[in-house]
């Protein structure tokens, strides 16, 4: 400690590492989990490696060579693997696991020819069955994406359109995504200028209000809106009483509900950013607007609004990228129509352990993402060079 | 591929290594609530009591996600888990459960048929059926034909948002018979069928995920008739809340017991599995929760006012059997039609 370092620049380096280490750290912590989730989506081999007698065949192989092919395949996995392969074919065809797990258990004791296996089980003549197997032997698949993009892929390789359910749940969750992003934007403006430029007390209660809702439990808050406006909540109470309606209004378990309450809770993460930018415009700006004749109204649009566009674009896209990923709330509070992306692929996660759909929905969900993105900075910059034009 | 799998693998094994290296307590999963009490008083002290360890508890909320992570990491952090009948069957076939050594519980003869499985034991029979606020209609709703029935019972339906059940009691309220309900499911015209008669409730559906949601929504007024679990809205009862189960025509299923695989602790498991098969103890748990034994002697130990309540005896005699081979084999095709469905 004493002794005045030999080589300061070679301590400077290592310092430099040792502040750049936590950067490498984060970099990793998020590459590796956004490669695996893309590799995980495209990845077959967990089908693919089981069939190896199966994929060694070649174009031209006999009916005969394929069945010896596949009961020897089946009859060399062990019980576990059996199962697993069972439930990711019985994902494209139904009754597909009852026919590898008979089939599997029997192998050895069945004729390893086609007859033997029709024989054996009927459902062996389909070529379906056989379709789905020789899609599997690759080791990357397309499958999760087709099915995920409602493409199917006929006899001959061509394109059709196959189920759109997740396109239909993507459109929806876009759509939601947008009215949220908008009402927190148009509720949080005036709340954020009102933080900002009002009076102390003004000031004090509205951040008291936002950070205070800011730290409750996403699901608490979510339970409250339940609460308050149910049939018989506390809402519908008020207006049946003052007699502004006949009978209680459906507030809640519909989009109306699914879009207040998502609202409320991404509320702060609007607010917060603009009222960062809306404290740093000195008052003095307005007062030189007005001296120099602008009304009210031309200073706010001209002098004031431009310079809070930033905040605006901060907040806002914090809500939009946000509300992308949400699934308990709209859960709680939407209807059967308001199910957004992210319930879909929790449910692959969690409910039918379908890990490659989960992930092709996630890349596809943040591919939306990137393409926004990638949209708004072409918009910005196509202003800022028409600018340069004009100038 | 498979060397993204093994750094996976090997970054888990870092960190689960990086832990504390003590053993731990044993460890039970189950559903929570009410009914996770029952089992406790039951089941779980007397258990801890006779083996005179610590028992640690936790919750499991279905799927198989938890167990196949278990699996592929080797890090088994339960020793006991209470399943669906169809998610034991899954799991069993992935080698994700120890095989039951029926042996060692005395053949299981004192069971159910169906309660004796490869890899679990069935212990708890559930009822599920539909209930409703008995001030809310002047006439009780008596089978699923009136649960469909708009005009005659106006107001929101609650059901969850899956094929499984709904579909079975579709076909019922179209009048197909209990015996009948998976022949007719096993054609397309049968599961067109289905659809088309939730169709006509679809516009007031509305989705609960969590079995407290029923009770909640039926006393708050926010929905006509909801799909439940007999033990829910029983339980709910005994509070003096003014909600009827409907028995006639309900759809019962079972819940196990299954060891994960590789558990520290199988011998211990297997005492609790000859506690949880006994008689009595099943009847303590059922006059704490509502819910059906799965010994055959345990129903001639239990008062009348019970058995009233239970997924047996009379109530039984119009329900269907939840058929768990049935849905292993279409629940992917369906869950995604269904998925669609609602969408639209």
């Amino acid at each position: 400690m004493s002794s005045a370092p030999a080589r300061p620049y070679g301590s400077r380096a290592a310092a430099l590492l040792m502040l750049m280490l936590p950067v490498a750290l984060y970099l990793l912590v998020f590459v590796y989990p956004l490669s695996s989730v893309v590799t995980l989506s495209v990845d077959n081999s967990a089908l693919s490696g089981r069939f190896d007698n199966l994929s060694a065949l070649g174009p031209d192989a006999t009916p005969d060579g394929e069945a010896a092919a596949l009961l020897a395949d089946l009859g060399t996995m062990e019980k576990k693997q059996l199962g697993e392969v069972a439930r990711m074919l019985n994902q494209q065809r139904s009754g597909f696991r009852s026919l590898i797990m008979s089939t599997g258990k029997e192998a050895e004791a069945i004729a390893p020819t086609m007859a033997g296996l029709v024989a054996f089980d009927a459902r062996w003549a389909e070529p379906g069955y056989w379709a789905i197997i020789r899609e599997n032997a690759a080791p990357i698949t397309w499958k999760h994406y087709q099915r995920a993009l409602g493409i199917t892929l006929a006899e001959d390789g061509s394109l059709a359109s196959g189920e759109d359910l997740y396109l239909r749940v993507m459109g929806r969750t876009l759509v939601i995504t947008l009215q949220v992003t908008i009402l927190t934007l148009l509720v949080g403006y005036p709340l954020a200028y009102a933080a900002a430029h009002g009076s102390a007390g003004v000031s004090t209660f509205v951040l008291a209000v936002v950070l205070l809702s800011f730290w409750t439990s996403i699901l608490v808050r979510t339970t409250a809106w339940v609460v308050l406006l149910q049939t018989n909540g506390l809402v519908n109470t008020v207006l049946v009483g003052l007699g502004l309606v006949a009978e209680p209004v459906q507030l809640i378990f519909n989009r109306f509900g699914a879009l207040l309450a998502m609202t409320h809770v991404l509320l702060p993460f609007a607010i917060l950013p603009m009222l960062n930018v809306m404290r740093t415009i000195p008052a003095s700006q307005a007062d030189a607007s007005r001296s120099l004749g602008a009304g009210p109204v031309e200073t706010f649009l001209r002098v004031y609004f431009p310079q809070t566009l930033r905040g605006v674009a901060v907040g806002g896209g914090t809500v939009f990228i946000l509300s992308l990923g949400f699934y308990v709330t709209p859960a709680l509070t939407g209807g059967p129509e308001d199910q957004m992306l992210a319930w879909f692929i929790a449910d692959f996660v969690n409910k039918t352990l379908n890990w490659g759909m989960a992930a092709a929905l996630s890349v596809l969900l943040l591919a939306m993402v990137a393409v926004l993105v990638a949209l708004a900075g072409l918009a910005r910059w196509a202003t800022a060079r028409r600018k340069v034009e004009a100038a | 591929m498979r060397h993204t799998r093994s750094m996976t693998i090997s970054a888990l094994a870092i960190i689960c290594a990086a832990g504390p290296a003590i053993a731990r307590d044993f460890t039970i999963a189950a559903w929570g609530g009410n009914y996770q009490d029952a089992q406790r008083a039951a089941y779980f002290e007397p258990f801890a009591a006779a083996q005179g360890l610590t028992l640690l508890e936790t919750t499991y909320l279905g799927g198989l996600a938890e167990l196949k992570a278990m699996g592929d990491t080797g890090n088994v952090t339960w020793d006991l888990v209470m399943m669906g009948g169809t998610d034991a069957q899954l799991a069993c076939d992935e080698g994700l459960l120890e095989e039951i050594d029926w042996e060692a519980l005395g053949g299981g003869g004192e069971l159910l048929p169906e309660a004796v499985q490869e890899c679990a034991v069935g212990n708890v029979v559930i009822g599920n059926g539909f209930a409703y606020n008995a001030s809310a209609f002047p006439e009780a709703p008596k089978d699923w034909a009136d649960f469909f029935d708009l005009e005659k019972f106006p107001g929101k339906r609650g059901m969850t948002n899956n094929p499984t059940m709904n579909l079975e009691y579709a076909l019922m309220a179209d009048g197909v018979p209990p015996a009948e309900v998976y022949a007719v499911l096993s054609t397309p015209e049968g599961v067109d069928r289905a659809f088309a008669k939730l169709d006509t409730i679809k516009a007031e559906l509305q989705l609960w995920e969590a079995g407290s949601q029923p009770v909640e929504w039926l006393v708050a007024g926010n929905v006509g008739l909801s799909t439940a679990y007999n033990g829910r809205i029983i339980s709910a009862k005994k509070e003096g809340k003014p909600l009827e189960f409907v028995w006639n025509n309900h759809v019962y299923n079972m819940d196990v017991w299954a060891i994960p695989k590789d558990s520290p602790f199988k011998e211990q498991s297997v005492e609790f599995l000859k506690i949880a098969n006994d008689a009595a103890a099943q009847v303590k748990f059922s006059e704490r929760m509502p819910y059906g034994p799965t010994n055959t002697g345990a129903t001639a130990m239990m008062p009348p006012d019970v058995v009233a309540n239970l997924p047996m005896g009379d109530n039984i005699a119009t329900a269907l059997a939840y058929s768990d081979a049935f849905w292993i084999e279409n629940y992917d095709a369906l869950k995604e039609r269904w998925s669609s469905w609602i969408v639209q």
